[in-house]
């Protein structure tokens, strides 16, 4: 029996390539994910690892405030260094102090945009516990000399003597000195780094000097001879409360997990959850394949059926079938993640994420999980094809019978509508649940109303495909009249065929509802509040990283009125970290309204804090309610809450005044500085004095109201991008199916085929038939992929409204109908070889086939 | 250049057909030189294998002979492109297979005016009447093929190559798969379709009576016409038949 499957299988080649590519597909962006995670998760250790490799203890407060990577900590004593120093086994120890420094490089603009880390730091002098060495020139030794990486020297062609700017965020002139490698590269992937001496870091980066110099961590090195452990306990005894020494080993492993933890985790998630997507679709697709070509066989079956084959071989050799394309599949989809894996970073890298670069690293793990997925899915996607093939009675071979039901059971039909109306139902109830339960019930919803279409599928093909195909018969005439036949022909073929491009045009459509409905809330909350008439933004991700000077030197320009910077950063709040804003209470309310449903922003005390009205209903606060707060710095208050605001879009939900934030805080940064001009005054002409005077300062964005509401919701836009990105595959995927079905069902119609040519049916009508039915097809999946995103959408933003208090449904219609559109062409693709292939067969062969 | 008296409607002229090459090599046609007057039915007989479907699949233009010439009217086949002979095909011939004759998705009434549906023609209304009442389909038309017998379906494939009024039609065993009765209907149909409309049809069979129904008998044997019967019997086509050695 076992020849006979694998002669099958050869024979049935050509066949098997459709199947062969989903899965391939499918299987190498789950091990391109996880090959990514892998290779990013072994080049954060090495650069961990290569940063601490010196360092045998580190000393910093044991408390952090906020979470993510790098958690922030409470500084230490810049002077508790030479307490350390004078430990026994102590070789070296010094302050680390590190923070933002953006260098301008020879064409005026900021090395590195917005994308990668800007760093400054001390230049450690001791070489050992420096990860940085210098591979040109000195060290700095005032404070207005730098040391400089060497892919910033060469991204901004800075030469050893040069004089550059750095933005700390206040521009410095400094002299560059020094050029340096990281572990024997251009630096710590592509982050830049300007390195002070000690004074110029204090002066710099600290902002104080002397005794009152604080830094992120004391790093310290060993004598020959003293263990970690050793020279950790030796140095904890001299340390006051609340400070922590720990081995350096200990401290990579922290940094490691720290970004495994947070970063990494969350970026394998997300990769994971839309290689699921491409496999779900990729099932869905082969699973269409397998029973079309298990019904094609049907005679084939009833044969050895009639000779003898039990049922259980029958099944056995589909079974083997299956896992000898899941194999093959799965090892070239192993093979193509790697291709995969590296268009994944470039993806990232492109949309501004740098990741750290290295050589490809695919754990055991990785390996396993991706074959095992392809098995999974191709054995999943043959067991019911399966069980029907071993279904076939013995005397079908005679009478040649299709094993394959054409239309749905009435059985079918009753259990999708309720399938999908419970779910639609569900979704609609699930609105109105109480908050914490909407997402779920949605949820859940949305999975039953999900399974309800598909279940319905075949019930409403056959009109459906009859609908659209009219109009193609009306305009195209006879190829037209002949495609819309044959897609109606067999419903259940057709809606199978269909279901895994609308499964991926759901998807599609669902993020682009979702994406549309965050943007309008945005647009709108950024347009009800902001009531200044230009913004400077410093752009990209993060906090910003305007220097406070801008805000006053654009304050002193002529037609401004108001100046007033907005900063943001992380704050313990009430046990949680949160994000905060901070501004000045007395000129904000110029620029940016807040819409206060109780206390006043301006009336904003330095002991005070403004909360949102969706927090603090959510948390149950009100006006006068006091807050423990902890500090960037870890000073530790209580706050009162003095205003509640219902525009929370520009600055989240906690607004702090400027005074309190920062005094406690090291480098003081603006992400956004907005300018209220006086009545009367040229838009254009302040807006040029703006952009001319922020210049110096990194040349940060200058937007006139309009532009800046309009750019609020450009995030959004480019997580779309890159969600569009990563469904790409999925589409492919779905859009492979539909041309597998199309050539299964050319094989099967040869003689049809044969028969149109002879009566008078040319090659270009043929090749016109094939495609119809194909637009036909791919036309049926995307407006049942529309109409169900389209829904499910409307649910998740409603959702997300009563959850989260944003998302305001829109329905974007110039994207939907491009999606119908690209939707139809896709279909026009899909036909493509099929029709090539139908139009070379030579008629005679057809007709002689008997 | 014609000596006959009747024009040909399709002529071959040391039409050699060779399937394969060197060793494999089959001569399916030997120097064939043949012609088929117009407005007779003409009817084709042989052993299998004797190469009947091959000269008339090079003379419908869905073959093309490995040397010598085809000709359908005046016009010689061998010289035309795929879409001029298929354009060539759709006007020029109507073809009756042994099965297979109809798409399974359009209706008998479709069928029937497929290839003018293909070359984007209005039917002439009356001629479509006409063809439609000659093989009794009226009250069926509406019917999917699936929904049709055996001799109902053959009778829609004679409508449909009655229905360009083509040169000439190719009934390939077009009564292979019937019973008696339903035969004798169908060969009805084609005799009257000659006599009444002049139309020129030639016809593969095995079946000496049905044979007996056409102007004369052609008798190929390996790939050569080894002669010829005007105003044929069945008995006179046994006889001959038994000559040749089938
Ligand atoms: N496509 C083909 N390839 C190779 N040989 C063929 C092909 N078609 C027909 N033949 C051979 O040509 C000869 C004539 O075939 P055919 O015209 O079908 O005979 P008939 O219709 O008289 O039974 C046979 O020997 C047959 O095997
Ligand atoms: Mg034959």
């Amino acid at each position: 029996m076992l020849t006979v499957t694998f002669k099958g299988l050869w024979a049935h080649k050509r066949r098997l390539v459709g199947m062969l590519m989903a899965v391939v597909l499918g299987v190498g962006f789950l091990a391109g994910a996880l090959a990514l995670g892998d290779t990013l998760s072994s080049n954060f250790d090495k650069l961990f690892a290569s940063a601490n490799a010196g360092t045998d203890a580190v000393v910093r407060s044991a408390t952090t405030v906020g979470t993510g990577v790098g958690a922030q900590r409470p500084a230490v004593d810049v002077s508790l260094a030479a307490t350390i120093r004078a430990v026994p086994g102590v070789a070296a120890a010094e302050p680390s102090i590190t923070g933002f420094g953006e260098i301008i490089g020879s064409d005026g603009a900021a090395i590195g945009g917005n994308g990668p880390p800007r760093l400054a730091s001390y230049w450690l002098p001791d070489p050992v516990l420096n990860p940085y060495k210098l591979a040109q020139g000195r060290a700095p030794a005032t404070p207005d000399e730098i040391v400089v990486n060497r892919g910033a020297a060469t991204a901004g062609k800075l030469r050893l003597g040069q004089t550059v700017t750095v933005l700390m965020p206040t521009p410095v002139r400094v002299r560059i000195v020094g050029i340096a490698t990281f572990a024997g590269t251009d630096g710590l992937g592509t982050a830049t780094l300007a390195a002070f001496n000690l004074a110029g870091a204090e002066r710099n980066i600290l902002g104080i000097t002397g005794d009152a110099a604080q830094a992120s961590s004391i790093v310290v090195r060993a004598q020959p001879g003293v263990s970690q452990a050793e020279l950790t306990s030796r140095i904890q005894r001299v340390l006051p409360a609340n400070v922590d020494a720990l081995t350096g080993v200990a401290a990579t492993q922290q940094a490691v997990s720290d970004v495994s933890g947070t970063f990494l985790t969350a970026l394998r998630t997300v990769l994971v959850v839309f290689a699921g997507i491409a496999l779900l679709v990729a099932t869905l697709s082969i699973a269409n394949t397998f029973a079309i070509l298990v019904a094609q066989r049907s005679r084939e079956s009833a044969l050895l059926r009639a000779l003898g084959g039990t049922r259980r071989q029958l099944l056995g050799s589909v079974v083997v079938e299956a896992l000898c394309i899941g194999a093959l599949a799965s090892g070239l989809g192993l093979l193509a993640g790697l291709g995969i894996a590296g268009l994944l970073k470039g993806l990232f890298d492109s949309f501004g994420f740098a990741l750290p670069a290295g050589g490809l690293v695919v754990s055991g793990t990785s390996i396993v999980v991706s074959v095992l997925a392809g098995m999974v899915v191709t054995l999943g996607a043959g067991l019911l094809p399966a069980l029907r093939a071993s279904r076939i009675p013995p005397l079908a071979a005679f009478r040649g019978a299709a094993a394959e039901p054409a239309r749905p059971s009435l059985l079918h039909a009753i259990v999708g509508g309720v399938l999908a109306s419970g779910g639609v139902a569900l979704v609609v109830a699930g609105i109105q649940a109480p908050t914490s339960q909407v997402l779920s019930v949605v949820g859940i919803g949305a999975l039953l109303t999900t399974v309800g279409v598909v279940a319905l599928g075949p019930v409403v093909a056959k009109f459906v495909t009859g609908f659209i195909g009219r109009p193609l018969a009306a305009w195209r005439g006879t190829p037209g009249l002949l495609a819309r036949g044959n897609a109606m022909r067999s419903p259940r073929r057709s809606a199978a065929a269909a279901t895994a491009l609308m499964v991926g045009v759901a998807i599609v459509t669902l993020f682009t509802v979702y994406a549309a409905s965050l943007k309008t809330a945005s647009d709108n909350g950024v347009k009800g509040s902001f009531n200044g008439d230009i913004a400077i933004t410093s752009g990209g991700f993060g906090p910003g990283t305007l220097s406070p000077e801008l805000a006053t030197a654009i304050g002193g320009l002529p037609g401004v009125r108001t100046a007033t910077g907005i900063s943001a950063g992380e704050a313990l709040i009430a046990g949680k970290a949160q994000q905060v804003s901070s501004v000045d209470p007395v000129h904000i309310g110029a620029v940016l309204d807040l819409h206060p449903a109780a206390g006043s922003i301006a009336a904003l005390s330095d002991s005070q804090i403004a909360v949102s009205q969706h927090e603090a209903s959510n948390r149950g606060w009100q006006l006068g309610t006091a807050l423990p707060a902890t500090m960037p710095d870890g000073a530790r208050m209580q706050l009162s809450i003095g205003a509640i605001y219902t525009s929370r879009d520009l600055t989240g939900d906690y607004v702090v005044p400027l005074a309190l934030w920062g005094a406690h805080n090291r480098q003081g940064v603006n992400s956004a500085v907005f300018v209220k001009l006086a009545p009367g005054t040229d838009l254009a002409a302040a807006k040029a004095a703006v952009t001319t005077a922020s210049t110096p300062y990194g040349q940060p964005t200058v937007n006139d109201r309009a532009a800046f509401i309009a750019a609020a919701g450009q995030g959004v836009n480019l997580v779309l991008g890159i969600v569009y990105v990563l469904l790409a595959l999925a589409i492919l995927i779905a859009v492979l199916g539909i041309a597998n079905t199309l050539s299964l069902a050319i094989h099967e119609r040869t003689r049809e085929v044969g028969l149109l040519r002879a009566v008078g049916q040319t090659r270009r009508q043929l090749r016109s038939m094939i495609r119809l039915e194909s637009v036909i097809l791919s036309v049926f999946s995307v407006v049942g992929g529309l109409t169900l995103g389209t829904f499910l959408g409307w649910g998740l933003s409603q959702a997300t409204n009563v959850a989260q208090g944003f998302a305001t449904f829109t329905l974007p219609v110039t994207r939907i109908a491009l999606i119908l559109v690209l939707g139809a062409l896709a279909g026009i693709l899909a036909a493509v070889r099929p029709a090539r292939r139908a139009a070379r067969m030579p008629v005679l062969t057809a007709v002689a086939t008997e | 250049m014609q000596t006959t008296l009747t024009k040909a409607a399709a002529r071959a002229i040391n039409a050699t057909k060779i399937y394969g090459s060197a060793e494999t090599a089959v001569r399916a046609l030997d120097e064939v030189s043949v012609g088929f007057p117009q407005g007779q039915f003409t009817a084709i007989m042989g052993p299998s294998g004797s190469g009947k479907s091959t000269l008339m699949h090079c003379l419908a233009g869905l073959d093309q002979v490995s040397s010598g010439e085809v000709f359908l009217g005046d016009v010689e086949l061998g010289s035309l492109s795929d879409t001029e002979l298929t354009l060539l095909r759709r006007e020029q011939v109507g073809f009756i297979f042994q099965s297979f004759n109809l798409l399974p998705t359009l209706s008998a009434a479709e069928n029937i005016s497929l290839p003018l549906l293909l070359a984007g023609k209005r039917p002439d209304r009356d001629w479509l009447d006409t063809v439609i009442a000659e093989v009794r389909l009226g009250d069926r038309l509406a019917h999917k093929p699936s929904e049709l017998s055996g001799g109902q379906q053959q009778r829609v494939a004679v409508a449909r190559a009655l229905v360009t009024r083509p040169q000439i039609i190719f009934a390939d065993e077009p009564t292979g798969n019937l019973d008696s009765r339903s035969s004798a209907e169908l060969l009805g149909f084609l005799r009257r379709a000659v006599t009444s409309f002049g139309q020129t049809i030639v016809m593969v069979t095995h079946d000496p009576g049905a044979a007996a129904a056409a102007d004369s008998v052609l008798f190929l044997s390996d790939g050569r016409i080894v002669g010829e019967l005007r105003e044929p019997t069945a008995e006179a086509i046994l006889d001959r038949l038994k000559a040749i050695g089938e």
